[in-house]
């Protein structure tokens, strides 16, 4: 076991932490933050995909007691349910969710992105969510809503 | 859920090599974790040691120097070589090349030294690497060694790494500096995949040379051509020079196929770069 403290969406959360424990496990069985989905477990679909000290990274890559000291931002951060964060109001908006699996990594991915680019194109935001899987929604209403976004307002996301 | 493991981070080179010496057998060394974390999780590899790199400093050194070239230290991601200013000025084969492994995300963990130390035939960094004739640094309590990339690899997924070493470093030297290229990939699908079947070529103002991945058991480096090599010619040796098979992912014949293709399209593309000249 290793000591593990860690800051996730503003909150100090110190831990004793399995050492083989990947970070998406940490955050789901041992901090109940669910939020973040496992889907292969093997860097393959970003469906649980998290912002490490300011960097996305597929949490199922990560080991839970490489993030000591780290500052993690996961979907639960994002916004809340009265107050959306302008990405999420656009997924909503744009019908870019249909089960909902893939959707907190691709907010998470489609946040990184916009802080890197603002305005990104199409094929920009196409490369941008190359690493995110969605089986429902062929992609199309999910580059729409960020599109809005970005093309919108800045991102506050 | 992984097999038991401990995870080592050990905060210096000394006390790195120090634990590899006693423990090298049962450590696996680890920095961005996405072929180890997978392969653990396959049941491929049972470490008793996850050895951390990442806090060790030297092993996060990005250096260029016009008359030393570009040094990549071990824990250097993916991203931090494409993103750094004298790749994209006079490596750009190493930024093309780099773009097309995994996603950005994985980039930001993935690390070129776990590439070329994977051996994977069809590793993206390792073909660019052959065609500018990198160098690797190996390390361990008792010294280390150099040798061309084109002799570390030896075979699928073999090096001649011992388990008590790292690989701390890798160099290119300012040879093919500035040189026109490009990297041309199969893939099974649009978005990020491994490659089916992968070739590089370089051109200075001398020479082109043409590397070939996922076509023999190594990435393999064609003898050097002279400037106007007709493109028929650099298929030949292409395919006197690979030993492809069928796979899960495409038969042998494919494979041949589309080096041709590529080696024909590359030229043309090369030809018409700038700074080739
Ligand atoms: S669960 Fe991490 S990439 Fe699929
Ligand atoms: S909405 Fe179902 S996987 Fe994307």
């Amino acid at each position: 076991m290793k000591s593990v403290k860690v800051t996730i969406n503003g909150r100090l959360y110190e831990r004793e932490v399995a050492e083989h424990k990947t970070l998406l496990r940490f955050l789901r069985d041992d901090l109940g933050l669910t939020g973040t989905k496992e889907g292969c477990g093997a860097g393959e679909c970003g469906a649980c995909m998290i912002i490490m000290n300011g960097v996305s990274v597929n949490s199922c890559m990560v080991l839970a007691a490489e993030a000591n000291g780290a500052e993690i931002e996961t979907v639960e951060g994002v916004g809340t349910n009265d107050e959306l964060s302008a990405l999420q109001d656009s997924f909503h908006r744009h019908h870019a969710v249909q089960c909902g699996f893939c959707t907190p990594g691709m907010i998470m991915t489609a946040t990184d992105l916009l802080r890197r680019t603002p305005h990104p194109s199409r094929e920009e935001i196409k490369d941008g969510i190359e690493g995110n899987f969605c089986r429902c929604t062929g992609y199309e209403q999910i580059i729409e809503a960020i599109e809005d976004v970005a093309g919108t307002e800045d991102s506050h996301a | 859920m992984l097999h038991e493991f401990s995870y080592i981070e050990p905060g210096s080179l000394s006390e790195l090599l120090e634990f590899l010496a006693k423990y090298g057998p049962e450590s696996a060394v680890f920095s961005g974790g996405t072929d180890l974390l997978i392969s653990i999780r396959a049941g491929l590899e049972k470490p008793v040691y996850v050895v951390d790199l990442k806090k060790v400093p030297e092993l996060q050194e990005l250096n260029f120097g016009s008359k030393s070239g570009l040094s990549i230290g071990a824990a250097v991601n993916v991203n931090r070589v494409v993103e750094h200013e004298a790749v994209q000025s006079h490596y750009r084969i190493l930024e093309i090349a780099g773009r097309e492994l995994a996603t950005f995300q994985l980039r930001n963990r993935a690390t070129v030294i776990g590439n070329i130390v994977t051996a994977s035939p069809c590793g993206d960094m390792s073909s660019p690497l052959l065609c500018l004739d990198a160098e690797v640094e190996l390390l361990s309590a008792s010294g280390s060694r150099s040798m061309l990339l084109k002799e570390f690899i030896t075979g699928v997924k073999k090096t001649q790494i011992k388990p008590e070493e790292i690989v701390s470093k890798i160099t290119v030297p300012t040879t093919f500096m500035d040189a026109a290229g490009g990297y041309e990939k199969l893939k099974r699908i649009k978005g990020h995949d491994l490659g089916v079947v992968a070739v590089t070529m370089i051109k200075t103002k001398k020479t082109m040379r043409v590397a070939v991945s996922s076509a023999a058991p190594t990435p393999v480096l064609l003898p050097d051509f002279v400037l106007d090599t007709p493109v028929a010619e650099i298929q030949k040796v292409a395919q006197a020079a690979i030993s492809p098979i069928d796979d899960v992912r495409c038969t042998k014949e494919y494979r041949r196929f589309m080096v041709d293709i590529y080696i024909r399209r590359l030229l043309e593309e090369v030809q018409h770069e700038r700074g080739a000249a």
